[in-house]
């Protein structure tokens, strides 16, 4: 598989601060796939994709040693504006992702590809067509200062899609969301994958990242602690020791297996739990 | 056919005035202020009052009632009148110089501190004014993409745009703060003394709300290809209403008359 993204060996510290935020950490991020990143509060997620991004260190400065490869070249040494199209970028914060300067949603939605230079028809038609997939066209005409913060997050979120890039990187877009909005933006971002687009999404709903992500990458104290397929990283029980908290049905899968009950797998998901106990009960008769 | 965004962005006005090309707007403000400078320098009475001020500002209320826009400019008109007052009130009575012209108890009026007052705060209304006419006739959008024909910078456009958008929020803001430091139980009514209490602490989280949302916007603007080096697209067009020679040659005739009537006052 390609490698989108790689990070070697990389260790960032904040200016001003002594501990670093990240430490020697190397992943390789591969096209198409979708990522889950995890961990407690403070762990260093938000960190780990400002690096990808290029914005650590050059918007917040401070230490950084190893490389942050974006295909293959240093983000470094990327101009201003030109990894913009490449990668997405939504941040955890919906109320600062309002440009400020438009006074529609439609309009907002519709800056990033007005930088681009983009012709207006065409504008037009993307930003119709991801409102709908985000479930704003509703909005379109409101004041973007006068939503609420879930209203806010979809917004963001569609002023990032709009403008297509290769590569997503979305932090907690669902902090302001309420059940049925978070599961119908993870359909939205599962979408992207049938469009062979590369996703890095920190979230703290474990049972979503189990139903949607590809690969898991768990963060502790700025260091990735565990990578890798999801149904391995989450039903790892020793995870639990490092404060990540596991889909309730792979502690019980866990939980059954040492108790001796012969489990063909260790469910990570509701689906999968209904596969392997069904299929435990009608295999028993 | 249901109308596209791209054309419900659009602003249509349908007053001629209020629909005039921003930087129209723009001259008739500049040159306004030059008459208001040209008529303060005209000394009537025998103390050598700038009177003629007065009657300019009515100027102001006519072209805001023939720009539709009256009703909206009279709050900012109100404010604005406060200010004068203030400025009209602390000059007259705290200027000394010159012949008492007025006796208020203990509080004296001299002629120096009159003439100050009265060019200072007229001058002040007059231009204050004029400015709220310009701006309460002219959207936020019109402005910017005007200082963008106009060949100004992208990024002082954005400077210009977003901190008139941030006026407007930081006044929507304050409001909550306001709301919320009432429910922690600190007092915002009442007299000067407890509100300026009240008003400092709410202060902090205004600004510095302000500011680190603005540290954040920049990074927002980069995601958004803010900094892409090509020709931008422009979904908004600005309209010309088709009085703008009109208004200019008027503008212009106006301020040539006084300027030579004045000069003819000098050397007559
Ligand atoms: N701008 C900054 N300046 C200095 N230190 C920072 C800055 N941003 C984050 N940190 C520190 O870096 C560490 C990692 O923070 P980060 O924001 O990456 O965590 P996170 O995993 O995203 O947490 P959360 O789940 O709360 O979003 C924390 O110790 C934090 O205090
Ligand atoms: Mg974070």
């Amino acid at each position: 598989m390609d490698c989108v993204i790689e990070l070697k060996n990389v260790t960032y510290s904040y200016p001003l601060t002594t501990v670093p935020a990240i430490k020697d950490l190397s992943v390789k991020i591969e096209k198409g796939k979708f990522y889950g990143v995890i961990g407690e509060n403070g762990s260093g997620k938000t960190t780990f994709c400002a690096l990808l991004r290029g914005f650590a260190p050059s918007f917040y400065k401070g230490d950084l040693s190893g490389e942050v490869l974006v295909e293959g070249r240093s983000t470094l040494e990327y101009g201003p504006g030109e990894l913009a199209s490449k990668i997405g970028f939504v941040f955890q914060n919906p109320f600062t992702q309002i440009s400020g300067v438009k006074d529609t949603v439609f309009e907002e939605v519709a800056y990033g590809l007005e930088n681009f230079g983009v012709p207006v028809d065409e504008i037009e038609k993307r930003v119709v067509e991801v409102m709908k997939l985000t479930d704003i066209e509703s909005l379109a005409e409101k004041n973007p200062f006068d939503l609420s913060g879930g209203q806010m997050q979809r917004v963001a979120l569609a002023s990032v899609l709009v403008i297509e890039p290769e590569i997503l990187v979305i932090d907690e877009p669902t902090s302001q969301l309420d059940p049925e909005g978070t599961e119908s933006v993870f359909k939205i971002i599962s979408k992207l994958k049938e469009k062979k687009k590369t996703v890095i999404l920190v979230e703290h709903k474990i049972d979503l990242i189990a139903e949607y992500a590809d690969e898991v990458l768990v963060f502790k104290d700025g260091s990735l602690v565990a990578a890798g397929d999801k149904q391995e990283i989450l039903s790892d029980m020793s995870l639990l020791e490092k404060g990540v908290a596991l889909p309730q049905v792979a502690i019980l899968g866990n939980t059954l297996k040492e108790e001796g009950v012969p489990l063909k797998y260790i469910p990570v998901t509701e689906k999968q739990a209904e596969e392997v106990f069904s299929e435990l009960i009608t295999g028993k008769e | 056919m249901e109308k596209t965004y791209t054309e419900k962005i659009q602003i249509h006005k349908k007053n001629k005035l209020a629909g005039l090309y921003p930087s129209v707007k723009a001259l008739v403000v500049l040159l306004y202020a030059i008459c208001c400078f040209i008529l303060s320098t005209v000394k009537l009475t025998e103390y050598e009052l700038a009177l003629l001020l007065i009657p300019w500002f009515l100027v102001i209320p006519v072209l805001c009632a023939a720009s539709g826009a009256f009703n909206k400019c009279l709050k900012a008109f109100r404010a604005v009148s406060i200010v004068a007052l203030v400025i009209f009130l602390a000059q007259s009575l705290l200027i000394p110089g010159g012949e008492t012209v007025l006796k208020l108890g203990f509080l004296k009026v001299r002629e120096q501190g009159l003439r100050t007052a009265i060019t200072l705060s007229f001058m002040v209304m007059d231009i204050a004014g004029i400015f709220v006419w310009m701006f309460q006739t002219t959207e936020n959008k019109e402005f910017s993409r005007a200082l963008e024909n106009s060949g100004m910078n992208y990024k002082a456009t954005y400077v210009f745009i977003s901190t008139l958008q941030m006026i407007e929020i930081l006044g929507k803001n304050s409001k909550t703060i306001m709301n919320a430091q009432r429910a922690r139980g600190v007092e915002t009514e009442g007299n000067v003394i407890v509100r300026m209490k009240a008003f400092f602490p709410s202060l902090v989280p205004l600004v510095l709300g302000a500011v680190i949302s603005s540290e954040e916007r920049v990074l927002t603007l980069e995601a958004r290809g803010f900094d892409v080096a090509c020709e931008k697209t422009h979904l908004f067009n600005l309209e010309k209403s088709g009085i703008e020679k009109q208004v200019t040659f008027i503008a212009v005739l106006i301020t040539i008359v006084l300027l030579v009537w004045r000069i003819y006052l000098w050397i007559a």
